[in-house]
């Protein structure tokens, strides 16, 4: 379960930043007081064009960054009071996450295991089943940096996964992959709804969250312009397809 | 934690060529290879200008005093051959163009003024730029001119020894261990500042800017380890790294005096073997931990801020030249450790290293220099932490 109540973030302007934003303002508004709530068992998708505050939310989730004011309750846990028990409980991977090249997979995967404080019993098992599940035996022991885009993804997902979070949060997780590769994290992502997972995942594509999502919120400028079932959104539809009602509710937020 | 990190990025730098390559490979060999390309070189220079025929011009008559006993001065002095000029003017065109290399007018009244128990003036014309050729005329010199000298006292009737009130012998009291200590102990410290540092840059870039540069730290930033745990896993492989370019450096320069024998001065090799004990090298080391942990307390924040790998080595390496250039002060005779030297960072360690070597340590001293560098090196690590807590340095 993820709670989120009027989660505000500001970030100071550095003179270089006011500079190349061309403002004299001194903080930048990311996330303006959004509220939201992600059950166990489903799907939710943070839909938003580039700049609208997907990834800093997503940032705040996973304790990266800190709120500048609201509250997030991971599984139970403050967020912000005790980050380093909700990070326990989170598995977070980004479309743009970076592995470490000189290290093998299972190198890297025995050092998340062990950041995670994940037991030899239980790494043993969930690595046999995850490697057989994204077929990873066979390059286990060839260095991440000699592995293919596609290989490297399969590590990720393993990486994510092994300390077997109760919460998965996916910033943009297909971003830059081709279709092949991007079908193992929408595999992935049916697999923690299955298992009860609670799953949020960010995304600037209407058709992969009408593929995979239960719940989901359109955020534009830092502002939850929509928040509800995947159902609510069809039934209310104004606009012919579902891409064409994203982009009609971004441009009403714009002229209002 | 903090060790789980450190294993780790402890295994990323020694698979890492270029971090490799500067705390390894370059400090162990650079030694080995400077001093064998120097000792050969000075060598074969003095070798050459012990043996080198020289040229030596003359204005004046043949039969004068200075012609006959110069030719006279025997060839294991230093061969030399005499050729007359009739004018100084074309003997200095030959001492400029090097086809002669002293030059030397004498007077025609040059026997004359011995004759007459006068002091006989002489000049000698040289090059400095032709290294050694003065002294070659001095060593000439002083043969012919003592030569003179018992002739006088021998005409007049003079006992050498009452024309010499005074007889003063000058004894040095330092030890050869403080001597080589003082003189050259400046290097040690030296070597081992500019290793350490190099040895510490590549690592402290590449554990965080590279770091964030790959995209790899937002994935380390949500697993439960507290960022001070990170920040100190990595840093303990910045200061090893600093500490085992320092020490491989060491290791060079020992496999070029003990394997190389490029000290060949028996007395000066067992001084060394003294100076290096444990106790030594314990006292050293207690100096240059704090020392690293401040270097990589600097780069640290630097390599945190920089979004790029370029933009952390643009920044870090002109402050190379900051960081080593106080390490300098150890090769100028007289600078010595002191209150006020011993509270300015790098150089109360090159100083306090050299008085380790010379054995004439006071360890009041050496304890205000280790205060004040373990004080900044805990300054440079709050600072790194300041640093790397701050989320908009971290992630990109």
């Amino acid at each position: 379960m993820i709670e989120v109540t009027n989660l505000k973030k500001e970030f100071i302007l550095s003179r270089q930043q006011q500079k190349e934003l061309n403002t004299k303002e001194k903080t930048a508004l990311a996330v303006d007081s959004i509220s939201f709530r992600c059950e166990p068992g489903r799907v939710f998708s943070l839909l938003g064009p580039n700049g609208a505050g997907k990834t800093t939310t997503l940032r705040m989730l996973s304790t990266i960054f800190k709120p500048t004011s609201g509250s997030i309750k991971i599984a139970g846990i403050d967020a912000i009071a005790q980050p380093q028990e909700a990070r326990k409980k989170i598995g977070f991977l980004t479309g743009s996450t970076g592995l470490y090249a000189r290290l093998t997979p299972n190198e890297l995967i025995q050092y998340f295991a062990d950041l995670y404080g994940v037991s030899k019993s239980d790494l043993a098992e969930r690595k046999e089943r995850l490697y057989t599940l994204l077929d990873m035996h066979e390059f286990q022991n060839k260095r991440i940096g000699k592995l293919s885009t596609g290989m490297k993804q399969k590590v990720s997902i393993c990486r994510t996964m092994i300390h077997d979070p109760e919460v998965v949060v996916f910033d943009e997780p297909t971003s830059g992959l081709d279709v092949i590769t991007a079908e193992n994290i929408i595999t992935l992502i049916r697999d923690c709804k299955t298992q009860g997972k609670t799953v949020i995942f960010s995304s600037h594509i209407m058709s992969e969250v009408d593929l995979l999502c239960d719940d989901m919120a359109i955020i534009h400028k830092g502002k939850i312009l929509f928040e509800g079932t995947m159902q609510d959104f069809r039934s209310n539809m104004q606009a012919d397809n579902l891409t064409a009602e994203f982009i009609r509710i971004v441009h009403a937020s714009q002229n209002a | 934690m903090i060790f789980t990190i450190f294993k780790k990025e402890l295994k990323d730098t020694l698979r890492d060529r270029r971090t490799l390559m500067m705390m390894l490979v370059i400090p162990v060999l650079i030694f080995p290879i400077i001093m064998n390309v120097f000792v050969s070189i000075s060598a074969s220079f003095q070798k050459e200008a012990a043996t080198k025929k020289i040229k030596i011009g003359m204005v004046g008559e043949k039969n004068n005093f200075l012609f006959q006993e110069l030719k006279a001065v025997p060839a294991t002095v230093g061969p030399k051959e005499i050729i007359v000029y009739k004018d100084t003017v074309s003997m200095l065109a030959d001492l400029k163009n090097d086809s002669i290399q002293l030059g030397t007018f004498v007077p025609a009244d040059f026997n004359q003024y011995l004759d007459s128990m006068k002091p006989a003036p002489i000049v000698f014309y040289h090059n400095a730029t032709d290294m050694g050729m003065q002294e070659r005329a001095e060593v000439y010199m002083k043969i012919i001119e003592d030569k003179a000298k018992q002739a006088r006292f021998k005409k007049l009737k003079i006992d050498e020894a009452k024309v010499q009130p005074i007889v003063t012998e000058y004894r040095n009291i330092a030890s050869d261990k403080e001597m080589i200590g003082k003189l050259a102990g400046g290097m040690l410290p030296y070597i081992f500042i500019a290793f350490g540092f190099i040895g510490c840059m590549y690592p402290a870039i590449d554990l965080f800017t590279g770091e964030k540069e790959r995209g790899t730290i937002e994935t380390l930033l949500t697993t439960p380890v507290a960022r001070w745990q990170i920040l100190f896993g990595k840093m303990g492989v910045v200061v090893l790294s600093g500490l085992t370019a320092a020490t491989a450096a060491l290791f060079g320069l020992f496999m070029s005096i003990e394997v190389l024998d490029v000290v060949d001065n028996k007395e000066i090799l067992e001084i060394i073997h003294s100076i290096l004990s444990v106790k030594f090298i314990l006292m050293l080391y207690s100096l240059l931990i704090p020392l690293t942990i401040f270097f990589a307390g600097v780069m640290i924040p630097i390599a945190v801020y920089a979004k790029s790998f370029k933009e952390a080595q643009s920044i870090i390496t002109p402050l190379n030249i900051v960081m080593v250039l106080p390490a300098m002060v150890g090769f100028f005779p007289g600078i010595e450790l002191n209150t006020v030297t011993a509270c300015i960072p790098v150089v109360n360690i090159v100083l306090a290293t050299k008085e380790l070597i010379a054995g004439t340590l006071d360890f009041g001293l050496v304890a205000l220099s280790f205060t004040v560098m373990l004080t900044l090196a805990i300054v440079a690590v709050i600072v790194s932490y300041k640093r790397f807590d701050k989320e908009t340095n971290v992630v990109m």
